[in-house]
């Protein structure tokens, strides 16, 4: 056993075994780090340590994932995958052009690309709504989205149930979160109690909860922490759905 | 522009014989049928792993699909030089349900009531179809089986219940000392068995 204390022993050497474990408290964590970076002795430790860590996750009693679940993720993976090539593809062209819609025949959603041109930093929204093999589209330009270059936004619906998903956006101001809206008609904006923000690649997801049923558009705004019950900013994304 | 289509059955069958490494190659190129064939070796795992820690199925599932998410969107980040595809995929998961846990009234009142882990998770359903897992999960499990009782109770509080070692001291109303001390002498013990496995296999 390597149990051995010596003077030589760094005194932070039991510390590595906390953190491999996850135990380090939050405050904890960065000086340790820090301490990492300066300390061959906890490195070695830290690296002879960790492979017994990512054992553990074996000695879980065994369950199976839903195919419900599988399900979900592959529905979101796949309609990103068709976004991003559809922006991969096209981000060097006009914004008017790039918006195009293939159809699909074996996914119940609607997908839509949108990409800002560099300066303009214009958002196109593509929306196809319903499963029906005559889709409606429409293609709206929104806001700019600020300092965003190229964010992609794209309303998905499946059996009455609709998310929004984000790519390339720009993270919230602090102290500030993203906020739904769903507008039936001209000066109407109803909250909904979808927040979200997006991680460091700028990409998010949200769920929105009410019915779209008689929605004109979903938009998208940028409101204190908490949510507002008006907008108090304008839109950042719009999205127009076929009516 | 690519057509996008169903993968055909051929395609399929090709990917499932890539290495997983090779995969995650494709996934950053944005190649989802890649990803489907990740997710359909390491889905059981995830979720199993999550579903230890939050011990609700709900849970979960939210915790395993946006573990999924981010593998499919951040696996330009993965780097086979610091580990597997399912160890980086695991850590992923382990972050967000312990992350869920602290965030949860289930991780308070665990605490409160130190009644561990253990006894507020659900039967799992258990299938014959993780045979193949087995081997390994065997494994782990007897080497945590034959640990000290109390070096065993701290790897855990803290691996699976997310519990710093401030808490797990509060709880167990032991020194901070002695629990880093024994999450040491554990791991230490459990990586002197691996080694073990590791030999005789060899």
């Amino acid at each position: 056993m390597s149990q051995r204390r010596s003077d030589r022993d760094c005194a932070q050497l039991a510390d590595a075994a906390v953190y491999v474990l996850g135990a380090l408290e939050r405050e904890e964590l960065t000086h340790y780090r820090e301490h990492l970076s300066s300390c061959a002795q906890c490195r070695a430790e830290v690296a002879e340590l960790q492979p017994v860590v990512d054992e553990l996750p074996a000695s879980a009693p065994p369950a199976v994932a839903s195919a419900a679940l599988r399900e979900r993720i592959l529905t979101t993976v796949r309609a990103e995958a068709e976004l991003l090539s559809a922006a991969g593809h096209e981000a060097d062209r006009p914004a008017r052009s790039r918006a195009r819609w293939r159809p699909r025949g074996d996914l119940a959603l609607g997908v839509g690309a949108a990409v800002a041109a560099g300066l303009a930093a214009l958002v196109a929204v593509l929306i196809v709504v319903g499963s029906s093999g005559h889709a409606k589209v429409t293609v709206t330009e929104g806001e700019g989205l600020g300092r965003a270059r190229r964010a992609h936004v794209s309303l998905r619906q499946r059996d009455g149930r609709a998310e929004l998903v984000v790519a390339h956006m720009p993270q919230p101001a602090l102290g500030r979160i993203y906020e739904v809206w769903l507008s039936h008609g001209p000066q109407d904006a109803r909250p909904t109690n979808a927040l979200f923000s997006v991680t460091g690649d700028g990409s998010g997801a949200v769920g929105v909860p009410d019915s779209l049923d008689g929605v004109r558009e979903v938009m998208v705004t940028s409101e204190p922490a908490g949510g507002s019950s008006h907008p108090t900013t304008s839109p950042l994304i719009r999205v127009a759905l076929p009516s | 522009m690519p057509r996008l289509r169903r993968p055909s059955a051929n395609s399929k069958e090709k990917l499932r014989k890539l290495a997983d490494e090779e995969l995650m190659e494709r996934v950053a190129g944005n190649d989802a049928d890649a990803f489907e064939v990740v997710l359909e070796r390491h889905a059981d795992a995830a979720f199993s792993l999550a579903y230890r820690i939050c011990g609700r199925r709900s849970l979960a599932e939210d915790i395993a699909q946006e573990a999924f998410l981010s593998v499919w969107r951040s696996g330009a980040r993965y780097d086979r030089a610091r580990g597997s595809v399912r160890t980086w995929t695991l850590g992923i998961v382990h972050n967000r349900a312990v992350d869920a846990l602290r965030r949860s009234g289930v991780h308070e009142r665990r605490r409160a009531s130190d009644e561990g882990i253990e006894e507020t998770i659900e039967a799992p359903e258990r299938t014959d179809t993780q045979a193949l897992d087995n081997a390994a999960s065997d494994e782990i499990r007897g080497a945590l089986g034959e640990l000290p009782a109390e070096q065993r109770r701290v790897i855990e509080l803290a691996y699976f219940g997310g519990f710093t070692h401030l808490e797990i001291a509060s709880m167990l109303d032991t020194p901070v000392g002695t629990v880093k001390g024994r999450m040491r002498l554990g791991l230490n013990k459990l990586r002197g068995q691996l080694q073990g496995w590791e030999a005789v296999g060899a």
